[in-house]
């Protein structure tokens, strides 16, 4: 265990092992066995972090509605018959038939022995679910729509969250923490993205490109939806890098990119993440108003074009007996936003190490010290 | 000797003596807390006699702010008060403050009895004049505004500052100590009885809490206020407060006259405080730390709260909570063996300051020099755009031509008052600030060349020899990271041959070494598990791990409670030889600096805006200090034996003035011509230089030179300050 000075220090040498050391008593001597030290990044990185994510009820829920969404947009499309038009009878009410149709032959669900509802490659006998969520003024069933509408959603979602928060956390981050030159010239670029005016050069990019992969619709959307928070963090880091315990780990000459990673990135870590589920909802947002509007090409299905097409062609705003067709799309942009927020909310905790200690199996005492 | 009873009863007084003006009766403030029912005043008695000045002192969380709260009833949501605080007026029925009514205590507070917080700096709003300030709350309670305004002016002026200046002054434009002191004029404007001060002082320098508290006196005196003083510094009120009170574990354990009470203390944990309070007079074999820690709100231990750190305890303590054991009329302590507590727990007050053994006279070590500063000046520029349309420019000197050399294994503390740039010379020395003129060197390496690239050695070792131990131990740990996880990042730096078990084997023993056992169940713990000395002692051992050759110690144990303040600076020692590094250790308090280097025969550097004015072996500068700031710092340092106090409160301060001029604009000449008191004519022109003097110290005075042009030049002339307060009679 000798260490070469390359240096050629003289008088000044690493600690010897004597003094890290001393002298050791047998048992003194600690022994980690691989499995224990799996065993203990297993526990501080994943099991801890999500034990306290699942003790709160904001984050249970949100995981089960993200879950949900992401099942249906995997999942989903394989096990649903694509949509198309004349698949249903034209104006299908939701839930046809209503309660009673549990039990008569015909409506939106029958149970009975000589049933059997087919999904894909899978079928369930005994009970057969026929356009529950109704159809519309074209006889397109609702559900399946909405369903084939989703996997284009999340990409949409996870394209533009990351992109929008990946830029505002390099740019922010490094710009507070560099500072200098390198601070003024990133933020320069943010201010002058900052002044962009969105909605006008969305359009126009769109008109110019008319891009038809979802992600990069999301990439479109998201791209002046970052400087804001770039500044914010920004001014975040500008105040961490002054604590104590980054002073420590710059005088113990750690490189810049440990110290980001490990001193300053977890501390602004809440923040990043209510951002990411924010950046998301704006995604969806954006993407239903571009598509309604009709900026945006209508490809394929999407929860903003079943808004539009309910809109200005069944009046479902005017006519009350079709507002169930603007209804669910309505529906699906509420529940996963809502979803994204309370999953950004409880994983707050997980950061916060009082209660991740908490949950945490090899923590010392639970008790905390009152100073 | 045994106590007896009749011995203690010297001083009894009947009971038509006191008149009492607050009297707290079973008071309980409790909070309702996720993990149980915290009890942060539990059953508290207590009289407040009327023109007294009481000291209350307790470690940080004995519960002795929530007593000042109580007193205005003004403990915070969600807070339970419960018990009777009576109070009597001079003329009139005596109310209890607990039942008055919010609009009740409006107009209480403030005109019967007023608070003065630690925080002065926050108490102003920023935007609106002192003298707003003043107006408001005069309007607020609808009296004369004109007549109140005179009285205030008249506050001001006997608190040494100029109200027509501070009147028009906006709060960012007085520094800390004049806020301060406004603060208590804004807060006795409406002539009240009583005057709570919690910890007003604590963020202040020692010389500027000295005056203060002088000035106290003098303001009790004239105004004929009750003072209750909070405080956790046991010297500071000891001098001057006529009856002390002790708190630990959220009630008073000991009160009394404060001379009995430090003399002959009869609670043992008011004798293990007076002796681990670090002080300039106490000799260093009689300092020790108290073991074990305070009680968790929560979850204090039944009986005696004191029982688990006590020596004396005894299975009755464990089971019942002793009484308050009544000497006299006023001294008592809640102990059942007062007796034996004397004889059991030993403590000396002050030894003869004659008694010093001579330092060699010529300071030399052999030691290799580590760090050198060579002239080096750290200037800031404060110069904004708008400034330098106008041409105004203001520069900081936070230090002026400093040099000093570093040896080996040696401990240097750097003392004076805040801001006068001994952090920045600090960070200067290890390498994080740079100079703006001079030179900084590691063994005769310049740290700032070799950062560009252009030294003989690499940066990086340079990095690695000079490491920080912060002030705060709650923000220099990372607070989602382990003690673990902390404790690794230097050895993976810089000793990647370790493996894992090594590391592990490295820290759970280094761990142990500092106290921390079972180091297995403290290395899984997150900081906010540790208690703040525990914290502190894992920053130094993180520290330690780099191997350095020198450790900046910035106010490394001025955060910390004051009975394990003896401790940390006994393991830095103790560390200090097992890993063979230099402290450079920085303070604005005497006493610990004097602690740390009287034991490990290293020195003390005092300096003053910005300019290090004298430097010498620590007991030369403590016992026989040359410059006159080192003797004002020294005047400043609060003497534990109540003899000595009040002789020291009796002298006035060699100083002309309280303030420290303005650093963007530092007097011409020597630095300190301004306040001292034997400036002569030729100060004003002329910087001194560190030289030699008959001892072992460097001074930057001419008086040290006989040949000087001073002894020729003529005195200036201007009155000294005077905070004397008049003996009293008790």
């Amino acid at each position: 265990m000798s260490h070469t000075n390359e240096s050629g220090f003289e008088t000044d040498e690493q600690l010897t092992d004597e003094q890290l050391f001393g002298h050791l008593a047998e048992d003194d001597i600690v022994s980690l066995s691989r499995r224990e030290r799996f065993e203990r990044i297993l526990d501080a990185y994943f099991l801890a972090p999500g034990r306290v994510a699942w003790d709160d009820w904001r984050t249970r829920i949100g995981i089960l509605v993200v879950t949900l969404f992401v099942f249906f947009g995997t999942i989903g499309p394989r096990l649903v018959t694509p949509p198309a038009t004349n698949q249903a009878p034209n104006n299908l009410q939701p839930f046809d038939g209503g309660v009673a149709a549990l039990w008569e032959e015909g409506g939106w669900i029958d149970i009975g022995v000589d049933h059997q509802l087919s999904m894909g490659p899978i079928s369930v006998p005994g009970i057969d679910i026929r356009y529950p969520l109704g159809a519309d003024n074209y006889g397109t069933p609702i559900g399946r729509n909405l369903i084939h509408a989703t996997p284009d959603m999340l990409e949409m979602v996870v394209a533009g969250a990351i992109v929008s928060v990946g830029l505002a956390a390099i740019f922010g981050i490094t710009a507070g923490y560099k500072g200098g030159k390198t601070d003024e010239f990133l933020m320069y670029i943010t201010d002058i993205v900052m002044t962009m005016p969105g909605l006008p050069l969305l359009i126009v990019i769109v008109a110019i490109w008319s891009p038809r992969q979802a992600w990069l619709i999301g990439v479109v959307l998201a791209i002046d939806a970052w400087p804001g928070l770039a500044r914010a963090l920004r001014s975040q880091v500008l105040t961490l890098r002054e604590e104590s315990y980054v002073e420590a780990s710059r005088t113990m000459g750690l490189p810049s990119r440990t110290i980001l990673a490990r001193d300053i990135s977890p501390q602004l870590m809440p923040y990043i993440l209510i951002n990411f589920a924010n950046a998301g909802r704006q995604v969806v947002f954006g993407s239903v108003a571009l598509y309604f509007l009709g900026v945006l090409p209508l490809t394929t299905a999407n929860w903003g074009i079943m808004m539009d097409t309910a809109y200005s062609e069944a009046h479902a705003l005017v006519n009350l007996s079709n507002f169930y067709q603007i209804f669910w799309p309505m529906a699906a942009v509420v529940v996963l936003s809502f979803g994204l927020i309370l999953f950004a909310q409880g994983m707050d905790r997980v950061f916060n190490p009082r209660i991740r200690a908490r949950h945490a199996k090899k923590v010392g005492s639970d008790e905390e010290q009152i100073n | 000797m045994t106590r007896t009873e009749t011995e203690l009863e010297i001083t009894h007084d009947d009971r038509s003596s006191h008149d009492v003006i607050l009297e707290v009766r079973d008071v309980d403030v409790t909070f309702d807390m996720e993990r149980g029912t915290s009890r942060v005043l539990d059953g508290v008695r207590f009289d407040v006699h009327r023109d007294e000045m009481l000291g209350i002192v307790g470690e940080s969380g004995s519960g002795k702010s929530m007593f000042a709260s109580a007193l205005l009833n003004a403990v915070v949501d969600p807070g339970q008060t419960s018990g009777e605080i009576i109070y009597h007026p001079p003329d009139g029925e005596p109310v209890d403050v607990l039942s008055l009514s919010e609009s009740q205590l409006e107009r209480f507070r403030w005109e019967e009895i007023s608070m003065v917080f630690q925080g002065a700096m926050s108490s102003f709003n920023p935007t609106m004049k002192i003298r707003e300030h003043f107006e408001e709350t005069i309007r607020a309670h609808g009296e004369d505004i004109e007549e109140r305004m005179e009285h205030g002016w008249q506050l001001l002026a006997d608190l040494y500052l100029d109200p027509e200046r501070v009147f028009d002054s906006y709060p960012h434009e007085l520094s800390g100590g004049m806020k301060q002191r406004t603060l208590i004029a804004l807060s006795l404007i409406l002539e009240p009885k009583v005057l709570v001060m919690d910890e007003p002082t604590a963020a202040l320098d020692l010389l500027m809490q000295r005056s203060i508290m002088s000035l106290l006196g003098n303001l009790q005196e004239e105004y004929d206020l009750t003072i209750v003083f909070i405080t956790h510094d046991l010297p500071l009120v000891a001098g001057l407060a006529d009856r002390l009170a002790v708190m630990y574990a959220f009630e008073f354990v000991e009160y009394g006259p404060s001379e009995q009470v430090i003399r002959d203390a009869a609670h043992p944990y008011t004798r293990a405080l007076l002796k681990s309070v670090p002080s300039v007079d106490a000799s260093l074999e009689d300092m020790h730390p108290i073991e074990g820690e305070s009680p968790d709100p929560v979850d204090a231990p039944s009986g005696c709260s004191y029982h688990p750190r006590c020596p004396l305890a005894t299975v009755e303590c464990t089971q019942a909570d002793p009484d308050y054991h009544e000497f006299s009329e006023e001294r008592g302590a809640a102990c059942f063996h007062w007796e034996q507590s004397g004889d059991e727990i030993e403590y000396a007050l002050g030894v003869d300051p004659d008694e010093f053994p001579e330092s060699t006279a010529a300071f030399e070590s052999e030691e290799e020099t580590v760090v050198s500063l060579d002239d080096v000046d750290v200037h800031f520029e404060q110069t904004g755009l708008i400034d330098e349309l106008f041409g105004k420019e203001s520069v900081v000197r936070a230090v002026n031509d400093v040099s000093i050399e570093l040896r080996e294994n040696e401990v240097v503390a750097l003392v004076g008052e805040s801001g006068c740039g001994k952090t920045t010379l600090g960070k200067t020395v290890i390498g994080l600030q740079e100079p703006t003129a001079g030179s900084v060197s590691y063994r005769g390496q310049d740290v700032w060349e070799a950062k560009a690239g252009s030294g003989d050695y690499e940066f990086d070792d340079i990095r690695r020899a000079l490491q920080i131990v912060h002030q705060d131990p709650g923000s220099s740990l990372n607070s989602s990271r382990t003690v673990r996880a902390s404790l690794s990042a230097p050895l993976k730096r810089w000793r990647p041959d370790l493996g894992p078990s090594d590391r592990e084997t490295v820290i759970y023993n280094l761990l142990k070494r500092v106290g921390m056992k079972p180091p297995e169940d403290y290395a899984a713990r997150f900081p906010h598990q540790l208690s703040g000395g525990e914290k502190q002692r894992v920053v130094l051992v993180r520290a330690l791990l780099m191997s350095p050759d020198l450790i900046l110690a910035d106010e490394a144990v001025s955060a910390l409670d004051v009975s394990l303040r003896v401790e940390m600076m006994d393991l830095m020692l103790d560390l200090q030889e097992m890993f063979d590094t230099s402290y450079l250790f920085i303070s604005h308090d005497f006493s610990n600096a004097r602690y740390l280097t009287e034991k490990s025969d290293g020195r003390i550097g005092i300096m003053y805006l910005g300019n290090l004015v004298e430097i010498g072996p620590a007991q030369e500068i403590i016992h026989d200090p040359k410059h006159p700031y080192t003797k004002v710092l020294r005047w400043a340092t609060p003497p534990l034996d109540p003899d000595e106090a009040k002789e020291a409160n009796a002298t006035d301060p060699p100083i002309r003035e309280i303030d420290i001029p303005d650093p963007t604009d530092p007097p011409s000449g020597c630095p300190f011509q301004t306040r001292c008191p034997d400036a002569r004519e030729v100060c004003t022109r002329e910087v001194p230089e560190l030289q030699d003097t008959e001892g072992a110290a460097r001074v930057a005075c001419f008086r040290e030179d006989d040949d000087h042009e001073y002894w020729a030049s003529e005195p200036v002339e201007s009155d000294t300050v005077s905070l004397k307060t008049e003996s009293k009679a008790d």
